[in-house]
């Protein structure tokens, strides 16, 4: 029992020097609650998740019981057969995987060159440039979405990829220019300078040198412009109408919003979509955290 | 077979646009080259605008021919820019801007400039096809500007509830997610063990997809078969006195709606300020508080002159971010109460926009309205950063 107590509250004292110094004791009656706070929040912000595991495994004729167990009785994956044989789940995925690797691309390939400029030139225009970039993370997120409804509409491009990867493309170019110039500007000057005494272009400088040097930053940049796209809801709801186009977030949402039905595959479809998101998230997390605050730090 | 096709579609899509960047980039070679020999104007003249006529016809489907004089005017424009103000000076930064810029230009700036257009306009159900055949629409003024404030956006919320609403609704969020992150960043900031697991389990909300998140928590706040009724349910069995003092099963979604986005928004919050006040406490050199802690300086004292104002720098940006956020958080709302028989009990402004443009296709109202919340957003805004500014030059 001492040895636990020892344990958790991460003090170097035996557990009988513990409990007879004072000082110690309230250290580790003051550890003890602080655990005690993280594990009762810890659970509260992991519950939702922990049911709808429990929803998705539920068998049908049980899924509005009013148990709280995580692993139900009778506990089957015939939710997760029947999402992927009787949905188009899977054509869901599909189209939303393809126009998010194509708006990820475009945008990233885009803010890799103009991040480059911003970070190595002086120009005219320059501080113009950067607080447009700025200035376009206040535009309301619902307000672009109606013009941008109808030049698609004008361009006849309504529920296909291409009307739904030119909505997206540059919506996260701002920020993902913002992280590169960020982690340019990290970049010693010297290494460039060097490749030009050899005899490079400042072009071929940027292609040979900087690049392959970037990729930490660029797999950063894709990823952020991944997740935005990827979890994008509300202009796939106005741009996609036949559900055979839907990207994963219209389907779930259809799914659950015949929810007598389909609450046990809305569950199953929910899981398959969040463990990898979950997983690329925790993954990158640090590094997509450290490009959040990068600008105000240095500032 | 349909997916080999949806390949190519996209595919082919971006040989085309990088086949349009590569153009570009050739198009502003030639100005910035070229300025300054005798041919640059009439070849400018000659072959631009006829590349862009042939552009059009092809992404419109039918050839104007009123395009020619716009392109041969925009063409002389910038050809005499280049040569008397440019003068080929900065080639590679403006080369290398050039894609980006045009990108935003036609899916952020134009998109936004069409829609002031739109507001001073009158595009609704019945003019829609008008403006698809024709391409023009009736000028009404400024009649959309005040219908926004005198007309209800949807059936019967007015403007000034929707304003009161979002404001009440961002300062509950934002008090919300500042102070939880603050209280878990404090206790996480501990030398204690597990911290990076509980680090881990605390993000969850934020890192799952928000479309999951919220309608996952939609679902358990259903009256029968959402844990919270549940666990309110089993309370008052286990405590029967609580009954008296109202606790119990509610109809949160029909009764309760705004209550219920709030309490999910907050629980999707709090993670991210979290991360980002730890991110500032970690920064803050323990030699403050070893210097305090000789001077006999309590833990609140130490909290409030040490802590506080080391964190300021951080939190700022990060309170911006977060009340403009809040602020256009349409998802939370539209997810919740979005679908047929949807309250709008709860909707705060922008997500009253979104039904104004898309449930009940008002569209030149809703882009007056989308100005209106834009100028707000953009005072509200301007504020924060001027108040952050003060207090950068105060330290």
């Amino acid at each position: 029992m001492l040895r636990i107590k020892k344990y958790f509250s991460g003090l170097r004292a035996s557990g009988a020097e513990v409990l007879r110094d004072p000082i110690q004791r309230r250290k580790f009656l003051k550890y003890l609650l602080i655990h005690l706070v993280m594990l009762a929040v810890s659970l509260v912000f992991i519950y939702p998740l922990l049911r709808i595991f429990s929803i998705s495994l539920r068998p049908g004729d049980k899924l509005f019981s009013t148990d709280l167990s995580l692993i139900p009785d009778n506990a089957t994956f015939v939710a997760y057969a029947s999402l992927l044989k009787d949905t188009m789940f899977l054509r869901w995925l599909w189209n939303s995987l393809l126009i998010t690797l194509a708006t990820s691309f475009i945008g990233v390939s885009l803010a890799s060159t103009a991040a480059y400029a911003f970070s190595r030139f002086r120009f005219p225009g320059k501080k113009a440039g950067l607080i447009l970039l700025l200035s376009s993370q206040m535009i309301p997120a619902g307000m672009l979405i109606l013009p941008l409804f109808l030049m698609i509409m004008k361009l006849k491009l309504m529920n296909t990829y291409l009307g739904m990867i030119i909505a997206y493309s540059v919506s996260s170019l701002p920020f993902s220019i913002w992280i590169l110039k960020g982690y340019y500007d990290t970049i010693p000057r010297s290494l460039e300078e060097a490749a030009l005494v050899d005899g490079t272009s400042q072009v071929g400088a940027f292609w040979r040198i900087i690049l392959p040097l970037s990729t930490p930053a660029l797999s950063i940049a894709f990823l952020f412009n991944f997740t935005t796209a990827w979890n994008e809801y509300l202009v796939a709801r106005v741009v996609l109408f036949s559900s055979k186009q839907y990207t994963w977030t219209l389907g779930l949402f259809e799914l659950q919003g015949q929810y007598i039905t389909q609450w046990g595959m809305f569950a199953a479809g929910s899981m398959l979509v969040t463990i990898p998101v979950l997983a690329v998230f925790l993954y990158s997390s640090k590094w997509l955290i450290s490009g959040l605050t990068l600008g105000s730090v240095k500032g | 077979m349909e997916i080999l096709k949806s390949i190519y579609e996209v595919a082919g899509f971006i040989v085309l646009i990088a086949l349009g960047v590569a153009a570009l980039e050739g198009y502003f070679y030639y100005h910035f080259k070229c300025h300054d020999r005798a041919w640059f104007f009439p070849v400018a003249l000659a072959a631009f605008p006829a590349a862009a006529v042939v552009a059009a016809a092809a992404i419109l489907g039918d050839y104007q021919f009123r395009l020619w004089f716009y392109f041969l005017a925009a063409e002389a424009l910038i050809a005499a820019a280049f040569r008397y103000a440019v003068k080929g000076r900065h080639t590679v930064p403006y080369l290398l801007l050039a894609p980006a810029f045009i990108g935003l230009a036609l899916l952020l700036v134009y998109p936004f400039v069409f829609e002031v257009y739109l507001s001073f306009h009158d595009l609704k159900l019945t003019t829609i096809m008008m403006w698809k055949n024709t391409g023009s629409l009736p000028f009404v003024g400024l009649r959309q500007y005040f219908d926004v404030f005198t007309t209800s956006p949807l059936s019967e919320v007015t403007f000034w509830a929707l304003l009161g609403r979002t404001l009440v609704w961002t300062f509950t969020n934002v008090f919300f997610h500042v102070a939880g992150g603050f209280a878990l960043a404090l206790l996480l900031n501990n030398a204690i063990r597990f911290k990076g697991i509980y680090r881990t389990l605390l993000v969850v909300p934020w890192a799952m997809p928000q479309v999951v998140a919220v309608l996952a928590m939609r679902g358990e706040f259903h009256s029968q078969n959402g844990f919270v009724n549940i666990i309110l349910a089993k309370l008052t069995e286990v405590f029967p006195f609580l009954v008296s003092l109202g606790v119990g099963p509610v109809q949160w979604l029909s009764d309760y709606p705004l209550l219920t986005c709030t309490i999910i928004n907050v629980w999707l919050g709090i993670p991210f300020m979290m991360v980002v006040i730890l991110g500032g406490l970690q920064s803050i050199s323990s030699s403050y508080y070893d210097a305090a802690d000789i001077d006999g300086a309590s833990y609140f004292q130490k909290l409030r002159f040490i802590t506080m104002p080391l964190i300021k720098p951080v939190l700022m940006p990060a309170v911006t971010l977060g009340t403009v956020w809040t602020f256009n958080n349409i998802n939370v709302i539209y997810l919740v109460t979005g679908q047929a028989g949807g309250t709008e009990q709860a909707d705060i402004l922008v997500s009253a926009l979104y039904k104004a443009a898309f449930t009940y296709n008002r569209y030149s109202y809703s882009a007056a309205f989308a100005i209106v919340v834009f100028a707000l957003l953009f005072f509200i805004s301007v504020t924060y950063l001027h108040g952050f500014d003060a207090a950068k030059e105060e330290r």
